[in-house]
């Protein structure tokens, strides 16, 4: 196998297929950067255009825009608080507070640096370990992935922000968004109000733009005057090979973060939202100084941004092995592996070697071009947009999303949802409800109840087969360790300091 | 002088016109899918367009557009109310698309298309895990017999080919089994073949990538696949069960008829293409043509089994 890695080398080597991954990754940072766009809308518009190209082309290309739109969402997540793609909403916790300190430039190298770390493990792993981490897949039935996700959702509580109240409330709207549709199990339409155009649920971009991109936008209209000019210009940006030393010390959280983000990956459904939440969750609550997080921790934003490209190739394991992506923007990746007459399976390797290969090399590529793409890119071009009078750039954020979100499926209907959501959004950025419990709840509340029901079908009703298993009894004490434990121990710690005083 | 530009203007759009009448197709067809690219039907599509541009000749030019949504039932609502003049049709699958009118108000019926041709007939298989010790027709059906409800078994969504299938199956070999609905099929064979349902059912291009892990027990066809020779049908077995998924092309009701011949020919002329059916099954489609009259009789014959389920055992 390894041999076959090394015989798929020359032909990615070929300046066609390289020219194809750095317009991959140009065209991905860009795509991931607009918000509104975002990579599985990239890829799902290129596909088409692929049918007649050379596979290799068409791979490198597709491996190229995943990577970049991985990192580009980290883009406007840190200058304008509004994240370019769903997985970059933990970017936003501690990047948009640096570029308001004028550290944005900072926060943008960090995140590009970052991002090429995770993209690079993770490729790495998609090379090397893919058919037996295919096996670990395996072990996660309905009951399994259930855990899987109230893992996720019980991170949450540290989501809740100041009100747990408040958080508690989006939390809930999140997951009442997310039973929209068509019931997945018996096909009952849900909430749909007889709208065709809800029975396949509400799309993520749908809910992300209307919630984070609009209220942005609005306050960018509502007040005209620059505040802070001087402040945002200074970016702070110096020569990216420069910065580099400064970040070594957030190696561990490099590991922790591209560790989490590839085992997210290759569980089906969740994707690189919750790799970001869950690794900067963890990497706070590693860190020395916990109460500066979301202040303008750089730390932070390699938490997020390693996670979210640590998910980006190892979501492709399942994919490729099992037919079953990761994330969405693997489910449009298998599509255009297929328009190339490759079907996922394990014969896949064993029948188009060169080709599954190569296109493992490639997203590695797409991970180091990262750097040298990413970083000037970012800020030499696009943190140029804040010179841009707020009202202009209110006003072109505002139809960027509506063209985005428009050419999802080609209708005005999502149109009118994204500004239903982007009024939700407004109201509640002034009543101060956190946002990020929404995000989390969309994505994860039908998914546990689809898994839970499942589950209760195979066992027949029986409640016992949800921990009859050793796969389930370890996500339950892990969750349970990482959820309640912290509960306890600050319990203990001040029990101990109380008896003291 | 204005005279002569009149006249010649008027023979100009004369001429047009009738060669608009005489020579379809003089603009680009489109063909409608009812899901993203990169799908099945897509692929499908995608895969026919070139040879029906080459058999309609007359440069014809056929271009995919992709509506994705309600599991294609935007897309082929958007065919039903097209204008009739060979210039949109779209893909259809079945028993879907018939099912769907049946569980849910739909805004067409049997009775909005012109037929032109099935292409594709993707046969169910029922698959075990490669541990299992279910490996033929016989061992299947003792084991659901032992506990009713006892075999449990993955497949792709309610009201699709997969669960009349079982309902054909139930019928001739008289056991219960426990649904176990995921939300498509790769979820489903992916529980399959981790042990965490006892069977599965599938079409037979969902397995064959996979004919290393899985044991495939039979074939729902009337003789055994090209695809895979050594897999028994179940008719081998004592067991008369025939179903599949199907997949073709129809237009809206009303097509002109020498429109309606014009394409129908062209898609018989594509089946007969070698290079048709070698693109097609390297795209997972397995091909089998019903075209014409035979594909309306074929819906009809879907549709009135999809009834008499619906009436008897609802799936929602």
């Amino acid at each position: 196998m390894y041999g076959n890695l090394i015989d798929a080398l020359p032909s990615v080597l070929g300046w066609a297929n390289l020219a194809a991954v750095v317009v991959g990754v140009l065209a991905g940072i860009c795509v991931g950067a607009l918000p509104g766009l975002s990579a599985t809308m990239a890829i799902s518009v290129l596909i088409p255009f692929t049918f007649g190209l050379d596979p290799l082309v068409a791979l490198g290309m597709m491996a190229g825009i995943y990577n970049g739109a991985m990192y580009g969402g980290a883009i406007p997540a840190v200058l304008l608080r509004i994240p370019g793609t769903p997985a970059a909403v933990a970017t936003s916790f501690d990047g948009y507070p640096m570029a308001q300190s004028g550290r944005g430039g900072y926060a943008l190298q960090v995140a590009v640096v970052s991002s090429a770390i995770g993209g690079i493990v993770s490729a790495v792993v998609l090379m090397l370990l893919a058919p037996p981490l295919a096996k670990v897949t395996l072990l996660f039935g309905p009951a399994e992935i259930f855990w899987v996700a109230v893992f996720g959702l019980s991170s949450i509580v540290f989501l809740l922000g100041g009100d747990p109240l408040k958080g508690l409330i989006s939390a809930a709207f999140g997951v009442t968004v997310s039973l929209i549709g068509s019931d997945t199990i018996t096909g009952y339409d849900r909430l749909t109000f007889g709208h065709l155009e809800l029975l396949d649920g509400i799309n993520i971009v749908v809910l992300l733009v209307g919630l984070y991109a609009l209220p942005p936008a609005i306050d960018l209209l509502e007040d005209p005057s620059f505040e802070g000019t001087g402040k945002r210009f200074t970016l702070g940006t110096g020569s990216i090979w420069k910065a580099i030393p400064s970040m070594l010390r957030f190696w561990k959280t490099w590991i922790r973060s591209s560790f989490i983000g590839v085992l997210v990956g290759i569980l089906p459904g969740a994707g690189g939202s919750m790799a970001a939440f869950l690794s900067y969750n963890e990497a706070r609550r590693a860190a020395k100084n916990p109460d500066d997080w979301g202040k303008g921790e750089p730390e932070g934003v390699a938490a997020a941004e390693t996670a979210n490209n640590a998910d980006t190739a190892s979501a492709m394991i399942p994919a490729l092995t099992l037919g079953i992506p990761g994330t969405s923007v693997a489910a449009v990746m298998l599509g255009g592996l297929l328009i190339h007459g490759l079907q996922p399976g394990p014969l896949l390797f064993r029948d188009n070697p060169d080709l599954v290969f190569g296109f493992m090399w490639q997203f590695l590529f797409g991970a180091i071009l990262l750097i040298f793409l990413g970083g000037s890119l970012a800020t030499n071009s696009f943190a140029q947009v804040l010179r841009i009078p707020r009202p202009l750039l209110g006003a072109i954020i505002i139809a960027l999303v509506f063209i985005g979100v428009y050419s999802i499926n080609g209708r005005m209907f999502d149109v009118y949802l994204t500004l239903g959501f982007g009024l939700v959004g407004y109201f509640m950025d002034k009543l101060r409800f956190p946002l990020p419990p929404v995000v989390l709840g969309l994505i994860l509340g039908s998914f546990a109840e689809e898994n839970l029901r499942l589950a209760l079908r195979i066992g027949r009703g029986d409640w016992s087969t949800l921990w009859h298993n050793t796969t389930s009894q370890v996500i339950i004490v892990i969750t349970i360790a990482v959820v309640v434990g912290p509960m306890i121990l600050r319990v203990i710690r001040s029990r101990k300091s109380d008896t003291e005083a | 002088m204005k005279l002569k530009t009149l006249i010649v203007s008027a023979c100009l759009v004369a001429g047009f016109a009738t060669s608009a009448m005489a020579e379809y197709p003089e603009k680009k067809i489109e063909i409608i899918v009812g899901y993203s690219a990169g799908g099945g039907t897509d692929v499908m599509a995608r895969t026919v367009a070139p040879f029906l541009e080459r058999y309609l000749g007359n440069d014809a030019t056929v271009v995919v557009k992709n509506m994705p949504g309600a599991s294609g039932q935007i897309g082929v609502t958007e065919v039903a109310n097209a204008k009739p003049d060979g210039y949109t049709i779209g893909t259809y699958n079945l028993p879907g698309m018939m099912a769907r009118t049946l569980d849910r108000k739909a805004g067409y019926s049997a009775e909005s298309f012109t037929y032109l041709a099935n292409v594709v007939d993707d046969p169910n298989v029922i698959v075990t895990p490669k541990g299992s010790d279910i490996t033929s027709m016989d061992k299947l059906v003792a084991a659901a017999r032992k506990e009713p409800g006892g075999m449990t078994v993955g497949m792709s969504s309610l009201g699709g080919d997969d669960q009349f299938f079982l309902i054909r199956l139930q019928k001739e070999s008289g056991a219960e089994y426990t649904i176990v609905p995921f939300k498509g099929s790769a979820p489903a064979r992916t529980a399959v073949m981790g042990g965490h349902v006892n069977m599965g059912i599938f079409n037979l291009s969902e397995v064959l990538g996979f004919r290393d892990d899985l044991n495939i027990v039979g074939v729902a066809r009337p003789e055994r696949s090209d695809l895979a020779p050594n897999v028994p049908t179940f008719a081998e077995q004592g067991f008369n069960v025939v179903n599949g998924s199907m997949r073709g092309f129809v237009a809206p009701a009303n097509l002109p008829k020498d429109v309606e011949d014009k394409l129908v020919d062209a898609f018989k002329k594509a089946y007969q293409d070698p290079e048709f059916t070698k693109a097609m099954v390297a795209s997972g489609n397995p091909v089998s043509l019903a075209a014409g009259a035979d594909f309306k009789a074929l819906n009809q014959e879907q549709f009135e089994f999809a009834k008499k389920v619906w009436e008897t055992t609802p799936w929602k």
